[in-house]
Formats: structure tokens, C-alpha cells, sequence
């Protein structure tokens, strides 16, 4: 019986965003596994010092460093999940917290999203991804696919009954905004990230990302998982794997994988981002179940 | 079209209120029927689509959200006069606010 879940983050957050919610005794424990993966990555802690793409894996180093201090946190209260899902590098850091992999090794997969940026630059490849609220999967599929083929942009992300993320040419994307809030949307905007997670274009320019992926053995997880991708569940080391792999360029249904959730007995959600981003673009039954964040616990 | 009542105003204006002193974190009298929700309270659109599920829960309301965006690009919301007017537009109207 599946009562309690955790939900894990993907990135976004912005660590100034992060760190103003982790109270002083949360922050310490930060301080220190910030101190020491920043040492082995060669990362600097003052983000604007790294290098354009060391800068950009920093801010996602950090994302993940605050899920393991809120999971933890979780723990030593006492709050033990039944299962848990991962939203985009949610994934990542889902398969640390359970127990797959290292929280060295979660961090190196981060970095190497680096390789993945610098083969999309040398392919002259201008991607990009952004989200649009006010509509759900099945509304903007239909709206966006009357003017973009999949070629070129797709929702790569139906997250709930008001918020899906696209994923594409960065141009197409930049047309996409101004076209959902002419059909609706209360608002539109690009990430800028010149990247597309979690469109299949991704494949061809992730495959260093990919084998990093898969060159370990993973532990099966200490608590079962949900993808996000299919709603399959995933008790074994391999399946970790596998979702780490397709992570980066197969489309995500949040949306599903929490209603899935729900049918399989879950009531209580504990959203493991320091600032409660997955319970600002996840909805749940109100009625039966509850999403709760760092403040609320 | 349903009736507006003084009363069923006050209480979408007081819900409203309500809801953007507590997400925000300010004193329920600094709020003003002039006070800007993104400039003054640093409101967003995530807060947005809470209240309006409030507003739809409490009366029983079936409303797209596209009407509301649609409507929304007609009459930009830069004050709480504007989106208390149109949160009793949604009351009268539902759906057909976007033909208001």
C-alpha cells in the first residue's frame, strides 16, 4: 500500500530562490555539502566566476544538493516515503536520495550536461524550452500542433490542468509564447537555456551524457519509483538507469504520474524542492490528498 | 448569467484580499484597491491560477482558463480594482467572460 510520496525536482530554481526558504540548521548542513562537491567539481561558489557552462551547472549542482539536505531533512523527521518521482533531473537526484547512486556520481551526471552543450553548439543547434500556464497537455498539443510540427517543437512536459513546458527551435519556441497567450494563456516564457530537454532531438546530441549514464552498476532504489515518463514503476538498479538514460530526450507526463499516484492509494505528496516549486505546477485531488513543502513540515 | 449581489462582492473582494496578504506576506491593510499585484505584492501568475481555482471551487464554477487569458488580454490586470472586477465578471459570466 502506497501512502506517502516524494517528488523531486528537476531544474529551474534559481539558488538564490533555493536558499532563502532552508532554516539556519538546514542551511549548515548546505554549507558544507556545497563546500565539498564544489571542491571536487572545480566548481567556484561565487556562480558568476564559473565559466558559461560551469556557471550553468553550478545553479543545478546546487538544486540537487538542497533536494538531498530537504530529503534528509524529511527523514530525520521521521517522514519515510512509500515511493517517490523525479521531474527531469528530479531524476537524478531521486536516484541518490533512494540509494542507486552516489551523490558524487548524481553530481557528475549534472556536469555532464556540459558535453551536451557544447555538441549542441558545435552542431549550431539554437534550442530552447519554455512554459506556458493556463492550458494542459491535451489543450496545448492541439493548439500548437495547428501551427508547429513535432520537428519542431513539442510539449515535452504536461505537468498539470494549467501548465505544460515546451521543448524545440529556439525560434519556434520564442513563436509558440506569443501564440498560446493569443489562444489564452495567462502567461508565456522561454527559459533560454539553448537547450530542449525532453525532446527527441536531444538523442543525437546527448550520447556522451548517456554512456556517463550508464557506465556504473546502480543499486536497486531504497524505496520504489514512478516514472515520469510512463507511470511504470521501477524497483530494480537497471530501471534507475534506464530513466537516467532517456532522461534528457524523451517527453515527461507529471501530470499522469501523480493521477497514477493517487489511484495507487498515495494521499500525502512531499515535494522535496526547498522552495515548493513542484507543488506551484503539480495539482492533486484537493479533496483527498495533500501536497507538502519544507514550510509545512 | 448569475446575480452579483453587494454581498457576494465583498466576499470575492475579501477572498482575494485575503489570499494576497497571506501568499505575499503583507499586512492586509496595506493592500488598496489600487495596489499593483506583480509590482506592489510581487504576485505571480502561479498565484493566479490558485485563486481562480478558489474562486471556481467556492462557487461551483466550471471555467477554462483560456476564456480567462483571453479575456485577460482585453483588460491587463495592474490593479486589484482589475482583478476584483474580474473575478466577479467570472462569477456572472463563467466562460463568457471572454465576450465582456
Amino acid at each position: 500500500m502506497f501512502k506517502r510520496a516524494f517528488l523531486f525536482n528537476g531544474i529551474g530554481s534559481k539558488p538564490e530562490k533555493l536558499l532563502v526558504n532552508l532554516p539556519p540548521q538546514l542551511m549548515e548542513k548546505y554549507e558544507c555539502y556545497l563546500d565539498d562537491a564544489f571542491t571536487r567539481l572545480g566548481l567556484c561558489k561565487d556562480i558568476e566566476k564559473n565559466s558559461a557552462y560551469n556557471g550553468r551547472v553550478a545553479e543545478w549542482v546546487i538544486s540537487l544538493i538542497c533536494d538531498r539536505v530537504v530529503f534528509e531533512y524529511y527523514i530525520e523527521q521521521g517522514i519515510i516515503p512509500d515511493i517517490g518521482a523525479g521531474y527531469s533531473s528530479g531524476i537524478v537526484s531521486i536516484s541518490a536520495c533512494f540509494g542507486s547512486v552516489s551523490h558524487e556520481f548524481a553530481h557528475d551526471i549534472i556536469m555532464m550536461n556540459r558535453s551536451t552543450m557544447k555538441c549542441l553548439e558545435a552542431n549550431n543547434m539554437k534550442l530552447d524550452m519554455g512554459v506556458i500556464i493556463g492550458m494542459d497537455y491535451q489543450d496545448a498539443t492541439e493548439y500548437l500542433g495547428r501551427r508547429f510540427s513535432p520537428d519542431e517543437l513539442i510539449v515535452g512536459s504536461g505537468n498539470s490542468s494549467f501548465h505544460v513546458m515546451i521543448s524545440g527551435r529556439a525560434d519556434k519556441i520564442e513563436e509558440a509564447l506569443g501564440y498560446a497567450l493569443e489562444g489564452g494563456a495567462l502567461k508565456a516564457f522561454s527559459f533560454g537555456t539553448g537547450v530542449a530537454y525532453h525532446h527527441p532531438v536531444m538523442e543525437a546530441y546527448t550520447k556522451e551524457y548517456n554512456d556517463f549514464c550508464a557506465s556504473i552498476v546502480y543499486k536497486d532504489p531504497l524505496y520504489p519509483m514512478i516514472s515520469g515518463f510512463d507511470c511504470r514503476m521501477i524497483t530494480t538498479g537497471d530501471e534507475v538507469m534506464r530513466e537516467n538514460i532517456i532522461n534528457c530526450y524523451t517527453p515527461i507526463r507529471w501530470d499522469l504520474t501523480l493521477k497514477k499516484l493517487e489511484e495507487m492509494g498515495v494521499t500525502e505528496f512531499f515535494d522535496v524542492s526547498a522552495n515548493g516549486a513542484v507543488k506551484k505546477f503539480s495539482r492533486v485531488n484537493r479533496r483527498k490528498c495533500k501536497i507538502y513543502t519544507l514550510d509545512e513540515v | 448569467m448569475r446575480e452579483l449581489t453587494d454581498q457576494i462582492r465583498q466576499e470575492i473582494k475579501d477572498m482575494i484580499f485575503d489570499y494576497y496578504a497571506e501568499e505575499c506576506e503583507v499586512d492586509r491593510d496595506e493592500i488598496t484597491m489600487d495596489t499593483n499585484p506583480q509590482e506592489d505584492l510581487g504576485s505571480d501568475s502561479l498565484m493566479f491560477v490558485e485563486l481562480i481555482e478558489m474562486t471556481a471551487d467556492k462557487y461551483d464554477l466550471d471555467i477554462k482558463l483560456q476564456s480567462i487569458g483571453k479575456y485577460m488580454l482585453k483588460s491587463p490586470m495592474d490593479t486589484m480594482s482589475n482583478v476584483v472586477d474580474m473575478f466577479c465578471k467570472i462569477y456572472q459570466y463563467g466562460n463568457d467572460i471572454v465576450n465582456q
